[in-house]
């Protein structure tokens, strides 16, 4: 399998709203900001956007943000499912629709009061009964109060801190590392307030062995993403961020944030998945990322990803982040932006935003001669992940 | 009556309980010698399999040369029993308690037995007690309500008058309906508390749930590979073959991982909340609740048992407690046993039938342990479980681990959370030090048993273990 689009594709344009606790604004307002920014960014009057891609969760038809947009026409059109598990596959489906010609400016966009109105991370307590196969495949953890995101995920990262002897101090790290960022980046949330790791340690228990620090921000607020071709984007305002392959992933046994019955639970399988499918079509390597978004709606599950793309062997995450190499003078500075823990929880799509600037050379984190960086979407759930490369 | 008391009527009141503390009552001397069927009587009720209390064979073989009764039945053997109650107005403890029934503290709880063994009971024995009266407290606001706390000390003698052994023991005599807390308010809030979400099931699933209704733990199973599934499909992944049908489970598992849930609090549920994730022995996974196991006790890989949990009219769900620890049949050397050893936990499940008939074989006739309006008329919530079981399940509990040759030196318990019936008393307990005494060595034992309320019991004993 190859995925023809590798390189055909770029992100031209980025936009955003201000990301806050309470917007005091409806999503749809902060859907249509976002993407006129990213037309603005790239230089793009919005008319001329044909297709437009988002993911399961997003409150905003792509119908209304067209049509307040001004856009008469769409050629394509999609949902990908299983939310930030498609932060990248939203890209991946864009380069399709754009490869394929269906589609030629593609706008992804997520916009949501994720604060301020449903809470994220109240999980699915409140869903009703039902026959339906989503309904019954609740019926093996809700019954037994394991509702929220918070749990799905602490239920791996207590096994894995079993079989490789990983601590809460090691998921500590990576909050200190995106704690860091975000204090240097005047749009994060957690912009001047960096925390140290007795800070993590001392926050309170979500569910063990997650603590409050574990956790990503709930955030108001909105994000888009402007998709051509790498062509095209040449004749536009910025530096293209090349996309040089875009995958999605949906590995063996695979259930919703549960896939708790397979032989391991302690990698991803479905992000390895995606990071042959990336490796194999971009001719690149671990070796050739500079920098990373690593999905970090919950840091346990970051330290598998860095496993499952090469950067460390199989339950030495641990060891590779005690070594500093997370950090901003390490060997793989991530979550530049301050990651969904410091800056927002777009559902990976700040993130990206933030892959973009680095390679544009205009974060406010920049790292040193980035020329790839990869980016990966929510994991336990089926997911997705992209390399964003210079123009060559 | 007490109600309207004084001070300084209550300071006479006082004064007049404690004006035999020091004395001691006429020697007691028990119904029946040291004698087998009731020591069967205790061990059955118990569920304590000791064989050197029933078997000969064993007991020849073993620390003591012949039987010998469980070392915690010291004050069955002189209990009263169900007789007519004279009180014999010469003893200075059973005048205190009717003083006080009179007043109105009519509710009675034990709180602390402290035994001291001399040497364990052997079959022909005849035992004497002779109780002192230590103590009487001032009147205290307690949770079970305003009373006071009554000490006594008992020596026990055998028929050659050799010492065998003493029990220090306090009860708490209360005005029932003087507790910190109205006793109904925790069933009511049971009651108003939503119900758990309802399992969604459909024709794949049904099965699980009947079974689950009907305390069965079904796997589905591929009736062409036999292969295990769950959850359930609709077809068998692995063969191909649509016919599915289900095993049913052992119940047995282990701990793959789990979660202690904290935030958010969805109010169907008690936090924090256990959720697992166990490995049935079959060799497939499911999420449960590890109930009936402090939260800082859960372990991965730890052994467990299913029970079904009912939660709706027609819905249960099963869940895990620890497995029951299995009885050591060898005795655990001195040297095996190391300072901070863990003792696995073991779950007591308090079904009404083990806190009657343990009440009966102790010889312990008070109602509250065995009526549930009289218990409820003198102010307990339910029936609870009588302070010799506390003993005798401790003892069994911690007999069961170091083996049956382990000599009991002594056994010390402080009771709080009453054990009422349907609930789950889960021991568990530690080596806490070991040292020689009297040419034996010593490994002392700290343990603690814990209902959904609480702790029911706490303690320690001194155990003589074998060196080699």
């Amino acid at each position: 399998m190859t995925l023809k689009y590798a390189y055909h594709t770029a992100i031209a344009g980025i936009g955003a709203t201000p990301f806050t606790k309470d917007s005091g604004r409806t999503p749809m307002d902060q859907a249509v900001e976002a993407c006129l920014a990213a037309c603005e960014d790239a230089g793009l009057p919005p008319e001329k956007v044909n297709g437009m891609v988002t993911y399961s969760a997003e409150q905003n038809p792509e119908i209304e943000v067209a049509r307040n947009l001004g856009i008469s026409e769409l050629t394509h059109f999609s949902m990908v499912h299983h939310g930030g598990g498609a932060a990248c596959g939203v890209i991946a489906v864009a380069c399709q629709a754009i490869y394929s010609g269906a589609a030629d400016y593609v706008l992804c966009y997520r916009a949501f009061n994720e604060r301020s109105w449903h809470r994220f991370g109240a999980g699915v307590q409140d869903r009703p009964a039902g026959a339906e196969a989503v309904e019954v495949s609740f019926s093996w953890s809700s019954p037994f109060g394991l509702v929220t995101p918070a749990s799905w995920v602490a239920m791996f990262a207590t096994r894995y801190m079993h079989e490789f002897g990983a601590t809460t101090e090691d998921f500590g790290r990576v909050s200190v590392v995106d704690r860091a960022f975000a204090a240097t980046n005047p749009y994060a949330h957690f912009f001047q307030r960096p925390i140290t790791l007795e800070d993590h340690q001392n926050s309170r228990w979500i569910v063990e062995p997650l603590r409050l620090l574990d956790c990503c921000q709930e955030t108001d607020g909105a994000q888009a993403l402007l998709v051509t071709t790498a062509e095209r984007a040449k004749d536009l305002k910025q530096t293209p961020a090349v996309i040089a392959s875009a995958a999605q992933g949906v590995a063996e046994d695979q259930h919703m944030m549960r896939s708790y019955y397979r032989d391991n639970i302690t990698g991803i399988p479905e992000m390895g998945l995606c990071a042959r499918q990336l490796y194999q079509t971009s001719g690149l390597s671990a070796d050739d990322i500079q920098t990373a978004i690593i999905y970090d709606h919950f840091t346990p599950l970051v330290l598998p990803q860095l496993e499952e793309f090469g950067f460390c062997g199989r339950g030495e995450a641990k060891d590779f982040i005690r070594d500093g190499h997370l950090e901003r003078e390490g060997r793989l500075p991530i979550n530049t932006n301050g990651g969904q823990l410091g800056e927002a929880y777009i559902h990976g799509l700040n993130g990206i935003a933030e892959g973009v600037r680095q390679i544009r050379g205009t974060s406010v984190n920049q790292i040193d001669n980035v020329e790839n960086v990869l980016a990966t979407a929510g994991t336990a759930v089926p997911t997705s992940a992209l390399i964003l490369s210079q123009p060559r | 009556m007490s109600d309207e008391m004084t001070d300084a009527q209550k300071e006479a009141f006082v004064a007049k309980l404690r004006r035999q503390v020091g004395n001691t009552g006429t020697a007691a001397t028990a119904r029946d010698p040291v004698n087998q069927p009731m020591i069967r009587h205790w061990c059955d009720a118990m569920e304590d399999a000791n064989p050197l209390y029933v078997n000969p064979h064993s007991a020849d073989a073993g620390p003591h040369g012949e039987i010998v009764a469980p070392p915690a039945m010291l004050n069955a053997w002189t209990m009263i029993g169900l007789v007519p109650r004279v009180n014999d107005p010469e003893d200075p403890a059973s005048g205190v308690y009717a003083m006080l029934d009179e007043a109105g503290y009519v509710g009675v709880v034990a709180t602390n037995s402290e035994h001291v063994y001399h040497r364990y009971l052997k079959l022909g024995d005849h035992l004497t007690g002779v109780v002192k009266l230590v103590d009487v407290s001032e009147e205290k606001q307690t949770a079970l309500g305003i009373g006071h706390f009554v000490t006594t000390e008992t020596e026990y003698h055998d028929q050659h008058g050799d010492h065998v052994g003493s029990m220090f023991f306090r009860i708490l005599k209360f005005r029932p309906g003087t507790g910190r807390t109205a006793s109904s308010s925790d069933s009511d809030s049971a009651a108003e508390r939503s119900p758990r979400p309802r399992p969604s099931r459909n024709q794949d699933t049904d099965f699980f749930w009947q079974g689950s209704r009907a305390g069965e733990l079904r796997i589905q199973q591929c009736l062409k590979c036999e292969r295990l599934q769950h959850p359930p499909g609709t077809r068998c992944p692995a063969c191909g073959a649509t016919e599915m049908g289900y095993t049913t489970a052992s119940g047995k598992g282990t701990l793959y991982s789990f979660v202690v849930a904290h935030h958010p609090r969805v109010p169907s549920f008690d936090y924090p909340l256990n959720i697992g994730l166990v490995e049935l022995e079959e060799g497939v996974r499911l999420v449960t609740n590890i109930t009936d196991c402090g939260s800082d006790q859960l372990k991965v890989g730890m052994p467990l048992e299913a029970w079904h949990m009912q939660t709706h009219e027609d819905v249960s769900l099963p869940v895990f407690r620890p497995a029951r620890m299995p009885r050591n049949p060898t005795t655990l050397t001195f040297d095996e046993v190391s300072v901070g050893d863990e003792i696995p936990l073991c779950p007591i499940p308090l079904t009404p039938t083990l806190i009657v008939s343990t009440a009966i074989a102790s010889r312990d006739y008070q109602e509250v342990h065995h009526d549930r309006d009289m218990a409820i008329k003198k102010g307990s919530e339910d029936i609870f479980m009588n302070i010799l079981t506390s003993s005798g399940l401790s003892a069994r509990y911690i007999g069961d681990w170091a083996g049956p040759g382990a000599v009991f030196k002594n056994l010390k318990i402080r009771l709080g959370a009453p054990n009422y019936p349907y609930d789950c008393m889960t021991m568990s307990g530690s080596v806490t030090a070991k040292r020689e005494a009297d040419g034996e060595a010593i490994a002392e034992i700290s343990f603690r048993g814990q209902n959904s309320r609480g702790p029911h019991v706490s303690g320690t004993v001194d155990l003589a273990l074998p060196r080699a």
